[in-house]
């Protein structure tokens, strides 16, 4: 995901703002990390680019 | 065609004639600003706006294979159920070509096709949640183009808008022997 995403995501639980942890990136955007909501501490994972924003309760069960 | 005709397919929904109306409406009538497609699959409709027009699409989808395919078309792909993690007012635009095949229970499978094609009992079992939450993400002039079969009963569709503080019109359609496809554009009542 490109940074500039973070300004039109949130947190899907109580929709607050997210904070960008990188762990890997390239010239144009984060390969891997996490985002973090400001309000309630869950973590949400960013693997090969693509951030997972599910709930955690469905993060396994969905459509796997 | 139906669910079960479906079955041998792979798990992602490839573009269909429904996709193909969505995409040629939305390249006709959306010119820039933010758009999210929701259920964006292999992101043949937000490829079609990205490449057409001058708007910045960002694509979600509950299947993680399809989040796969989608940003390797190049679209900014997220993982999610529906528009849960968006901000408020962050869309001028909303794409979403539903499942809104009526399903009885019993040919229900666990797969992530069906969740692609299915739309529970009455095919409206997505667009609900959908509509509840659209208001919340949608700036206040924006629109969403939602593809609708009349399998799927369009005037239910339209009602349900309303009952969310939507009005809809009908901005495209196209026949077929067995359902008519119909692009509603929906926007906030107040606007």
């Amino acid at each position: 995901m490109k940074e500039s995403l973070l300004d039109i995501l949130c947190c899907p639980l109580d929709k607050g703002d997210l904070e960008l942890e990188v762990i890997r990136e390239d010239d144009d955007e984060i390969l891997e990390g996490r985002l973090l909501c400001e309000e309630c501490g869950e973590e949400y994972p960013i693997e090969d680019g693509i951030p997972n924003l599910l709930p955690p309760d469905m993060r396994d069960e969905a459509a796997a | 065609m139906t669910l079960e005709d479906r079955r041998e397919m792979p798990t992602v929904y490839e573009p269909a004639e429904d996709s193909r109306l969505l995409a040629d409406t939305a390249v006709e009538r959306v010119d820039g600003g933010v758009a999210l497609e929701v259920g964006v699959g292999f992101g043949y409709v937000a490829a079609q706006v990205a490449s057409a027009t001058e708007t910045r699409v960002v694509g979600c989808d509950i299947n993680p294979e399809a989040c796969v395919r989608a940003r390797e078309a190049g679209i900014e792909t997220v993982r999610s159920n529906l528009t849960d993690p968006f901000a408020a007012d962050s869309f001028d635009v909303v794409l979403f070509n539903p499942p809104y095949l009526p399903t009885p229970p019993e040919e229900e499978w666990d797969d992530p096709l069906e969740h692609a094609l299915s739309g529970g009992e009455d095919g409206r079992r997505v667009i609900r949640p959908f509509l509840d939450d659209l208001g919340r993400v949608l700036r206040p002039a924006g629109r969403c183009l939602l593809l609708v079969s009349s399998l799927t009963d369009i005037d239910a569709v339209v009602k349900l808008a309303a009952d969310a503080g939507f009005e809809s019109r009908e901005v495209a359609e196209e026949s077929f022997p067995f359902e008519r496809l119909v692009v509603l554009e929906i926007t906030h009542a107040n606007s």
